[in-house]
């Protein structure tokens, strides 16, 4: 009996391939920090930057012990914040139950020009700050760049440059109460709603809410351009001149996390308004659903927003409705 | 031993030259799409969306493929100038014209219509889509 060796070559290169998958990494080795005052920046505030809201941004500082403790935290923002706009002079750290503990190191931060400081009052050699930029009414469609500077007790200074970020050019308004009983007006304009039993000016009406239903045909909840067929508006008197002839597009799951402020991960955001079409599109919007939503263009084209249906309420015949809205011209 | 292997790879050399010569025995339409032998020509279902890809139908439409027609009944307050129809066809049939994006049905008194080729693109059957807007 004679052995083929050659016959034993797959076997042998498939045991040498298995030893080589199961060889052991190389052992983890705890990095040395650095002998130096150190900084980290990152931004946690998501979407659209909107005037009046908020950009949100946690700032990490820490040194050595034997290279002194912390003195002062600053941020210089490239446009000057709203007077909303402020440093924490708190230090989070978050507990076994998920939950963020504040612990305070200083004094409130204090505003000057640009620059955001706050100075520390603990003896500490770490701490994570966050700061809160209340986009003014001068960013609107601008770009903003942050400086976070930190100082310690010895001299060193560090500094960490975020952005540009691109103010957006659109508007919103929350949480505005729509009722068929009187709160029944809607102005783009002025994003308002405005009530029957008010003198308002019809020129302002974009939009009027009503609640109805008829025993064939399903139509509760309803937004109609004043100057819509008679039809849809049903028995509802129109105020003399409110002529407004606003253009729907309807949208169905498209939930603005800005708007709905729940889990939802879509931004509307400018570029989104530019790129609707409202050739064709009726003046009504029948059948409203909870959740949905509807593009709407001025009747002078000067606005594009949209309307985010947040609650609808058939029981008490209201909604609330939240808005972006876009300046065309 | 050698013999052998310059045989085999004489022979795998030629069938994959017969391969790749083969003529190509199934023909196709202008639009690239397979030309088969049923004869099969009717729509098996209808749907029509609103701008927001919602259905606009208030019920199931009505197919004659007898007479041709599709009648379809939809929801109060649908703009009918901008909705999307969608056919279901029997199996290796086409539509003319291609539905390719949002319709105007508004015109009721003129029914639009559409017609259905058969798999193997010598029935041609063309129906009527009625469209009927509930009523207060």
């Amino acid at each position: 009996m004679t052995i083929n060796f050659k016959s034993y070559i797959p076997f042998i290169a498939g045991i040498v391939l298995l030893f080589t998958a199961c060889s052991k990494s190389d052992d983890y080795a705890v990095p040395t920090p650095k002998d130096q005052l150190q900084n980290d920046c990152i931004k946690r505030s998501l979407g659209p930057n909107l005037v009046g809201s908020n950009i949100e941004f946690a700032y990490a500082m820490a040194l050595p012990k034997t290279r002194g403790k912390l003195v002062s935290a600053q941020v210089e923002a490239s446009i000057q914040g709203a007077a909303g706009t402020y440093l924490e002079n708190r230090s989070f750290y978050t507990n076994n139950s998920g939950v963020d503990v504040p612990v305070k190191i200083g004094d409130p931060s204090v505003n000057n020009g640009n620059a955001t400081t706050t100075n520390f009052t603990v003896d500490t050699n770490a701490a994570t700050l966050r700061y809160f930029y209340q986009v003014p009414e001068e960013a609107r469609g601008k770009k903003v760049s942050f400086t976070f500077t930190a100082k310690s007790s010895n001299g060193e200074t560090v500094t960490y440059k975020m952005g540009p970020y691109t103010v957006s050019k659109m508007d919103m308004a929350l949480d505005l109460g729509v009722n068929d009983a009187d709160s029944s007006y809607i102005s783009i304009a002025d994003m308002k709603v405005y009530r029957r039993s008010q003198p308002v000016d019809p020129t302002k009406i974009d939009l009027i809410y009503m609640y109805r239903t008829f025993p064939t045909v399903t139509f509760k909840h309803a937004l109609v351009a004043p100057a819509a067929p008679k039809e849809y508006l049903t028995d509802f008197v129109v105020p003399n001149n409110a002529t407004n002839d606003v253009r729907l597009v309807k949208a169905f799951n498209l939930r603005d996390q800005q708007l709905a402020r729940q889990q939802y991960g879509i931004f509307i955001d400018d570029p989104d308004f530019l790129a609707q079409n409202f050739t064709n599109m009726p003046d009504y919007f029948l059948n409203i659903k909870q959740e949905a939503g509807a593009w709407v263009e001025t009747a002078d084209g000067k606005y594009r927003a949209y309307i985010y249906f947040n609650v609808v309420d058939d029981a008490k015949k209201r909604m609330t409705i939240s808005i972006k809205r876009y300046t065309m011209k | 031993m050698k013999k052998y292997i310059i045989i085999s790879a004489l022979v795998m050399a030629i069938i994959s030259i017969m391969s790749g010569c083969k003529k190509n025995d199934f023909p196709v339409d202008e639009d690239g799409l397979l030309i088969t032998t049923r004869t099969d020509c009717y729509v098996s279902n209808f749907e029509l969306l609103g701008p927001d890809f919602q259905t606009v139908r208030s019920k199931a439409p009505v197919i004659d493929t007898t007479a041709c027609t599709i009648s379809q009944e939809v929801l109060y307050g649908t703009d009918l100038r901008s909705v999307w129809p969608q056919f279901s066809l029997a199996q290796d049939c086409k539509l003319d014209p291609k539905v390719t994006g949002k319709t105007d049905f508004s015109d009721l008194a003129n029914p639009r219509q559409y017609t259905v080729i058969s798999g193997n693109r010598q029935i041609r059957k063309t129906y009527k889509v009625i469209i009927t807007v509930q009523s207060r």
